[in-house]
């Protein structure tokens, strides 16, 4: 009897133990919450922190661009020194404010808008109209201005997507960010985030001149056992947790798990496709997922199957479910290929190809006419399997409309070897070289 | 006009104001007609007389479509019905769009009436919730939203009391777009069906199918399925599915080729989401037949056409656009034209009124009449002193001209029972002799004697091989035909058609004894196989040996009586169908230019151009232009020099020989003598005439500039002399 | 099936009830289940779940949001003909209408954002919210920035939100050219045959019992499921031809449990459905009729596609066949067709040897209208004035779309034509004339 209780107390306790593992995995995985301090990027950090100290204490603008491939860590960067700045101690009244415009602004006065709104200086606006943009910009900045230029508090202006920014009407707000910084005004500090190494080429002349060309690159230079390590990292649990003893265990587990030889390979396989930190954290988002109060641990058997869901085939998952009439169109387009060295076919060809396999085999199972085969073609269309060749206008008739199959030979065969209830011809007929 | 002033300069001279009065179409109509003193009285009658046609076929219009609606309607209530239905197979397919798919045929002019008359039927009967909507003005889906929510939403300001929140909800989606979504019509006809059943006026229309109130559907009708966008129609189709469970939508789609344009159209994902069914309207043929039968072949109207202009006007009918109101329009045409062309169009009315017509009519219409063509045959037929009294005496003519009338007036009462008896006869024999559609019959009897025609011959030969039974029936039916006529002529043949249909009989009962059953089959058993094998060689072969064997044995009593029946319709077509042409005064109701007709109705552009072009004197009646063998005078007008000199060349033209040869044509013209050295020389006023000419006819599309060779044009017609 | 549905934040009997709704989909359920974790976690930013039409994407979205009574908003993709529409439907589902009203006349993707992050400041979610896209597909129509802001919406307005986007179509054309932040992707496998069996079972008639429906539905799928896996057609198909399996037994001939009878019966009716799956032609009472036209004289189906005819006027007809033959023929050969005494053109070197893919395979070419007109006159067997009408019947032809105009509209010089029927249907056509049309195609030279 009191055992039972003991053991009803245990699996509360246990429960919520359990409860608060999701809540900080979770947190980790799918809440992009910055963390401590940025990891593998000390370096780049480092730099643009002295950047930012120059034009916080000194008053000296500046513009900086973060150049790195998605999940490197640029948003964490800036944001993180931008932070920093934000609380440098030692001299108060040189406390910088951190503006973040990002893809959200689809073009520039809207970001101007949200620029005023992120200084607080909507009611100062109030509805003054103002000639041109770089007015208005310049009395937002001039509002911030206290005094003279050293006493003035400086702006750090962080411009997420930096390259969509390049793609507004003749780039109005870089035009004039990169004035400031570059004029004696209010001291500025621009940072643009992009993951285009282009991006230089984006800018209109008198844009590039007014910027000063430096540039962050956040290449990851990831070793196989750093990246391991961060797996680990990122599935381990904090000290700060409750239940030391708990934790302890769960850690203990993610050791093992990291030691086991397959779950090594399947996150070889991972690293040689992508170092992105998302694409591990949804990986093991799915892991965890698989984690319930039955099953409190992650089993290596979780991770593969974790995998092979990110890694499936889409395409294939399509085929799969596709009727008999529509795989056999499919396989016709095949042979048409093969025959064209891929050239654009129509539906007519592609129905007389069906045509001949018809008349070589004598069951007429499959001969539907027209109208029929016209909505299979639809159907594969919709799906995008196959794609209208851009140019043929939509004027002229659908069953003469030029496409291109969307699939390889090798996807196609696949799919036949997994498909339920093939018919051996239709498989023979793929097989087979020639239409 | 001329002014005092001293200085140079333009003036405007305002018209005074009693010029720029607006001209009634009585005005119009009488001014520049012929015989203006009696012209408004003609114009009265052309006007009641247009009038009832029209409404005629109005009427016709709505009876013809009757049939095809009704089922819709029935449809549509069916649909609106089923919401509450608890039936399996209807539940399996509640998820589905009510759709009707109506073919209405390629006579597009014709169907804005059809839809108006269904969207009435539709709101007096069904529903209140009609929303028609065109392809033009739906060229993207929000627009398409846009039009079927405010043409709902309006038909409710209408009917509802409360027009205020109604009108601003529908202005305020006008204005914002933001709420042009089916989320909006649902809560509006939430709020309206709910109104309606706590039993507001304003929906005492829809009393009589109640039930179904509780839901009356939401109807959108498409009108021109064909020039949708199939992007907006795929998208709306699917937005509405979505809604099908809170909002009994239902569609009509109008369509003019075939249904299979739905498949055409819409993918499978959306037209899975439709439950279509199908309605085909009465081919425009029929419609055409029917209308000919109310409109022409009938003795209420006294206007008549002539045989040539009811040809063109078929022919249009059959050859351009099956379009009826176009044929109706023609008819109204050729009425407007007869009574303004022709001044003894007064006496083309009801009898009596002709009558009176006939003596007010004035000196020079009685010339009129003397000149007309039958009336002068008329005169040629009576004896001398009668002539004289008819050329002479004013009085006399009028009350001969009464008694002609009247005739004419007979002529035509008899004229069509008759008509349709021969064509009930004939159009059951095998490869028609004298036409399948009673208007072909129509324009024979109209061209000519109908009995002098051989296919007349021939048909009257197969009726003489009609078994006993398909006789009897064909005569009753005409027997039936003559019936309402009441005319002395034609009752008297009624009481004769009657004889010989007892006869008939009771010969079928006596009969039997005395006719040698082989007689019998020997005479009906080829008319059977003849029904079978109709080419006309095996016709000729069977017509022989029929005659073969007529001469060999004696007539049985029965082929007596069919010779004698047929005789007896033989004499009353002889003595009814007669053609118009041979009655006195029938210029007064038959309208016969033809070329008008044609000119008016169906144009031909280039051709005109051409004619005036090679011949300027067609249209200019300058006495100098005529010129005889086509060639044209060198006085012309330059363009058509232009054109004459460019008919000779090539498909490319040389601009320099054009001009050398236009400019010796011209100088011909001036007068100056050939063999002066400065004969067509190119002067710049020439030259500049040339290049006038020649841009002149470029406007016109004859030629074009062209990239291939330099300082030549490309000639775009074919051919020339 | 309750072993497959358990999650330790909602009570046994609602997850009872969820999986009952979602028959042969408690696995694609129970992995949502798990991804989204206890309402008051986080959940991944982004999900995109794709497979087959009819393979219950929206469906499981739908019972599981509404029985477990998470906090959510579905919009369907085409029905947002304006972006503002779309956000409004965010706004008005988790914070009501006071809060849609917030947002400007024609608002931008940062007005939204900033609405909903002043909302979610007054009243921050305890439990996760999800915004469920239909038709996700469509949204790569919108404006560039709408899907990868969506895809990270939860880090841009900074709350506990999940979108799921569902479609059709698979992830890789959905990813935009600079690349953006991934979503979790989740693949709905179409239904086997058994689990088809299983749920078309479902709804059986009510007035006979379970497994003669159910040996319906096996007779059903014995014949379609070669053809058509899509549940939403093989269900209007059951409901279709359900009627006339239960004939015999209405007349009593056989009874239910002979299935053998019951299906000599059927199988000519369903083989018959067969050469019309997936086109809808039909309603059932219309295939009630014909099913009784049948029994008298055994005509083909009729459904839509086979009312092709078309009523023309006599010379439309020739114009068409006109435009066929120039749209459809070689210009070098009208000389040889349409020239009385075309004298040295000889058949064997007038066929071109290299061209073998026949212009039927290609479809029909664009051609001028002085050609169409040439060809109209040596056609058409009296000759006729270039009448007005003649033009007009052109342009008609064009309004019923059985001839496409190729040029511009406005290019008044020499509009272009193609000829838009097909080959039976101009035979038909030409029959009616008889006017012998093969003899006049270059292709069937």
């Amino acid at each position: 009897m009191t055992t039972g209780y003991t053991a009803f107390l245990l699996l509360c306790v246990f429960i919520r133990l359990h409860f608060q593992v999701q809540k900080i995995l979770r947190e980790r995985f799918c809440h992009q919450k910055l963390p401590e301090k940025p990891e593998g990027v000390e370096a780049q950090h480092k730099h643009l922190l002295e950047l930012l100290k120059r034009t916080a204490i000194h008053g000296e603008s500046n513009s900086v661009l973060i150049v790195g491939p998605r999940g490197a860590g640029k948003t964490m960067v800036s944001l993180h020194s931008g932070l920093k700045m934000g609380l440098c101690v030692e001299m108060p009244e040189k406390k910088m404010n951190c503006i973040e415009v990002c893809l959200l602004q689809t073009d520039d006065r809207i970001a101007l808008k949200e620029i005023t709104r992120q200084l607080h200086l909507e009611n100062a606006v109030g509805d003054k109209v103002f000639g041109s943009f770089a007015e208005n910009l310049a009395f937002l900045l001039e509002a911030l201005k206290k005094g003279d230029r050293s006493s003035s508090r400086p702006v750090l202006f962080v411009l997420d997507e930096f390259d969509l920014f390049a793609h507004h009407k003749n780039q109005t707000l870089l035009y004039n960010l990169f004035d400031v910084s570059q004029s004696a005004q209010a001291p500025v500090a621009v940072v643009g985030l992009t993951c285009r190494l282009d991006v230089l080429e984006l800018l209109e002349k008198r844009v590039k001149s007014r910027f000063s060309h430096r540039q962050i690159h956040l290449l990851s230079s990831l070793t196989f056992s750093q990246y391991l390590e961060r797996v680990r990292a990122q599935l381990s649990l904090p000290g700060s947790f409750p239940d030391s003893k708990f934790a302890q265990d769960w850690n203990g587990g993610i050791e093992t798990l990291c030691e086991d030889k397959s779950v090594e390979e399947v996150l070889q396989r991972h690293f040689n496709s992508s170092t992105d930190f998302r694409s591990i954290q949804m990986l093991l988002m799915l892991c965890l997922s698989r984690v319930s109060v039955a099953k409190p641990t992650i089993k290596p058997a979780d991770l593969l199957e974790a995998s092979r869901l990110c890694l499936s085939d889409a395409k294939a998952n399509m085929l799969h479910g596709l009727s008999i009439l529509e795989l056999c169109l499919i396989i016709a387009m095949k042979h048409l290929n093969d025959v064209y060295e891929g050239e654009p076919f129509n539906l007519q060809m592609v129905h007389n190809e069906f045509k001949k396999f018809l008349h070589r085999k004598s069951n007429s199972m499959y001969n539907f006419d027209q109208p029929v085969i016209m909505k299979a073609f639809e159907h594969l269309q919709q799906l995008e399997l196959i794609r209208p060749v851009d140019g043929s206008s939509a004027k002229t008739q659908r069953e003469y409309q030029l496409m291109r199959l969307m699939l390889d030979h090798s996807q196609i065969m696949e799919a036949l070897q997994k498909y339920p209830q093939c018919p051996t011809d239709v498989k023979q007929w793929a097989m087979s070289a020639f239409g | 006009m001329s002014t005092s002033s001293v200085s140079k300069g333009c003036f405007v001279f305002k018209p005074s104001a009693k010029k720029r009065k607006t001209l009634s179409p009585k005005d119009y109509f009488s001014d520049g007609c012929e015989g203006a003193e009696n012209s408004d009285v003609r114009f009265k009658l052309c006007q009641d007389l247009w009038d009832k046609i029209k409404t005629d076929t109005e009427v016709l219009q709505d009876e013809l479509n009757r049939k095809i609606l009704d089922s819709l309607l029935d449809f549509t209530r069916k649909c609106s019905s089923t919401r509450q239905h608890s039936d399996w197979a209807l539940q399996m397919r509640a998820s589905e769009i009510p759709t009707a798919a109506l073919v209405l045929g390629v006579n597009v002019p014709d169907h804005d009436m059809t839809f108006q008359s269904l969207s009435e039927l539709l709101q007096q009967s069904v529903t209140p919730h009609v929303a028609s909507v065109q392809a033009k003005e739906c060229g993207a889906l929000k627009h398409l939203m846009k039009r079927v929510l405010e043409r709902l939403m309006d038909t409710v300001v209408a009917v509802d009391d409360d027009e205020e929140e109604a009108a601003e909800q529908t202005n305020g989606q006008v204005h914002k777009s933001v709420h042009c979504s089916l989320n909006t019509l649902c809560d509006w006809y939430n709020t309206v069906t709910k109104k309606s059943n706590s039993g507001t006026p304003g929906k005492k229309r829809s009393s009589p199918v109640k039930d179904e109130q509780q839901q009356p559907p939401v109807v959108v009708i498409f009108k021109d399925l064909e020039a949708f966008n199939p992007r907006v129609l795929q998208d709306f189709i699917l937005i509405c599915s979505r809604y099908i469970d809170r909002l009994p939508l239902m569609f009509i789609f109008g369509i003019a080729t075939s249904p299979s344009t739905i498949q055409h159209m819409l993918p499978h994902s959306v037209s899975s989401l439709l439950c279509i069914e199908l309605f085909q309207s009465l081919s425009c043929t029929q419609h055409l037949a029917t209308v000919i039968d109310k409109l022409i072949l009938t003795n209420d109207f006294p206007f008549k056409l002539n045989s040539k202009v009811m040809q063109v006007l078929i022919s249009i009918f059959l050859y351009h656009d099956f379009s009826v109101r176009n044929f109706i329009k023609g008819v109204q045409l050729a009425l407007l034209e007869h009574f303004h062309s022709q001044p003894l169009s007064v006496l083309c009315c009801k009898k009596k009124d002709a009558q009176l017509n006939v003596m007010q009519l004035s000196h020079r219409n009685l010339e009129r009449i003397k000149q007309l063509p039958s009336f002068k045959r008329y005169i040629e037929k009576q004896e001398p002193q009668e002539q004289a009294s008819l050329l002479n005496d004013d009085t006399h003519l009028k009350e001969v001209c009464k008694k002609l009338i009247k005739d004419l007036h007979k002529y035509h009462k008899n004229y069509y029972p008759i008509l349709s008896c021969l064509h009930t006869l004939t159009s059951s024999l095998p490869r028609y002799p004298l036409g399948k559609q009673i208007r072909e019959l129509h324009l024979t009897c109209l061209e000519k004697n109908v009995w002098e025609n051989e296919d007349y011959q021939s048909a009257m030969k197969l009726l003489k091989m009609l078994a006993k039974d398909e006789l009897i029936t064909l005569l009753q039916r005409c027997a039936e035909i003559l019936q309402p006529v009441k005319s002395k002529k034609i009752k008297e043949a009624l009481v004769h058609l009657e004889e010989l249909l007892a006869k008939l009989k009771q010969l079928d009962t006596a009969a039997a004894a005395e006719t040698s059953p082989t007689v019998e089959e020997t005479i009906t058993s080829p008319m059977k196989n003849l029904q079978k094998k109709t080419d006309l060689f095996q016709l000729q072969k069977t017509l022989l040996e029929m005659n073969e064997s007529r001469r060999s044995k004696k007539l049985s009593p029965f082929e007596v009586l069919r010779n004698e029946a047929l005789d007896f319709i033989d004499d009353l077509v002889k003595k009814h169908l007669s053609p118009p042409e041979s009655h006195t005064l029938n210029e007064v109701c038959y309208y016969s230019s033809s070329a008008t007709v044609r000119r008016h109705l169906n144009a031909t552009p280039r051709t005109c151009i051409q004619a005036a072009l090679s011949s300027p004197y067609y249209y200019l009646q300058n006495e100098n232009l005529k010129t005889e063998d086509g060639s044209v005078s060198n006085a012309a007008p330059d363009i058509c020099i232009a054109y004459k000199l460019h008919l000779e060349c090539g498909r490319l033209i040389n601009l320099c020989d054009w001009l050398e040869a236009y400019s010796t044509v011209v100088s011909a013209a001036e007068g100056n003598d050939p063999d002066s050295d400065n004969f067509g020389k190119v002067d710049d006023v020439k030259h500049a005439r040339f290049i006038r000419a020649v841009s002149e006819l470029e406007f016109l599309g004859f030629i074009k500039s062209t990239k291939q060779k330099t300082d030549h044009v490309a000639r775009l017609t074919w051919g020339g002399c | 099936m309750t072993t497959v549905l358990q999650h330790p934040a909602y009570e046994e009997e609602r997850l009872q009830r969820v999986a009952e709704q979602l028959p042969c989909r408690e696995l694609q359920a129970g992995m949502l289940l798990s991804l989204m974790g206890e309402p008051q976690h986080y959940s991944y930013p982004s999900i995109f779940i794709y497979g087959h039409r009819a393979s219950g994407k929206s469906h499981v979205m739908h019972v599981l949001l509404k029985e477990l009574e998470l906090p959510h908003a579905t919009v369907s993709c085409v029905e947002c003909i304006s972006v503002t529409l779309l956000f409004e439907q965010v706004l008005l589902s988790f914070f009501g209408c006071d809060a849609a009203s917030l947002l400007p006349r024609s608002p931008s993707l940062s007005d939204f954002v900033r609405v909903y992050r002043q909302q979610c400041s007054h009243s921050p979610a305890k439990e996760t919210r999800y915004i469920v896209m239909e038709k996700a597909e469509l949204l790569r129509d919108t404006d560039a920035n709408l899907l990868p802001a969506l895809l990270r919406l939860q880090e841009l307005v900074e709350d506990n939100v999940t979108v799921i986007l569902l479609s059709e179509i698979v992830w890789d054309k959905f990813r935009p050219n600079t690349g953006c932040f991934e979503p979790l992707v989740l693949n709905f496998p179409d239904y086997s045959k058994g689990e088809l069996q299983q749920i078309l079972s479902q709804d059986r008639h009510p007035s006979y019992s379970a497994e003669f429906y159910s040996s319906y539905i096996n007779i059903l799928l014995g014949v379609f499921y070669s053809v058509c896996r899509d549940l939403r057609e093989l269900r209007h198909l059951a409901a279709l031809n359900f009627s006339k399996f239960c004939e015999p037994l209405a007349e009593g001939k056989v009874k239910e449990t002979d299935t053998h009878k019951l299906w000599r019966n059927i199988e000519p009716h369903l083989k018959r459905a067969m050469q019309t799956v997936y086109l809808r032609e039909v309603s059932s009472l219309q295939w009630e009729q014909m099913q009784q036209m049948e029994e008298k004289e055994t005509g083909a189906l009729r459904g839509l596609s086979a009312h092709t005819h078309v009523e023309l006027p006599y010379y439309s007809k020739f114009l068409l066949i006109a435009a066929y033959l120039a749209s459809y023929n070689p210009a070098r050969t009208d000389k040889r067709f349409f020239l009385k005494h075309h004298g040295k053109i000889r058949k064997t070197k007038f066929l071109k040897k290299n061209e073998k893919t026949s212009n039927h395979l290609l479809g029909p070419k664009p051609f001028a209208l002085d050609r169409l007109l040439a060809i109209f006159y040596s056609v058409v067997d009296s000759r006729i004035a270039p009448t007005a009408s003649i033009f007009s019947q052109i342009s008609s032809l064009v309004t019923l779309q059985l001839l496409t105009q190729v040029s511009h509209d406005d290019q008044l010089d020499a509009p272009k034509y193609k000829c838009a029927v097909s080959m039976d249907f101009i035979c038909a056509i030409s029959r009616t004339v008889n006017f012998d049309i093969v003899k006049y195609l270059y292709d069937f030279l």
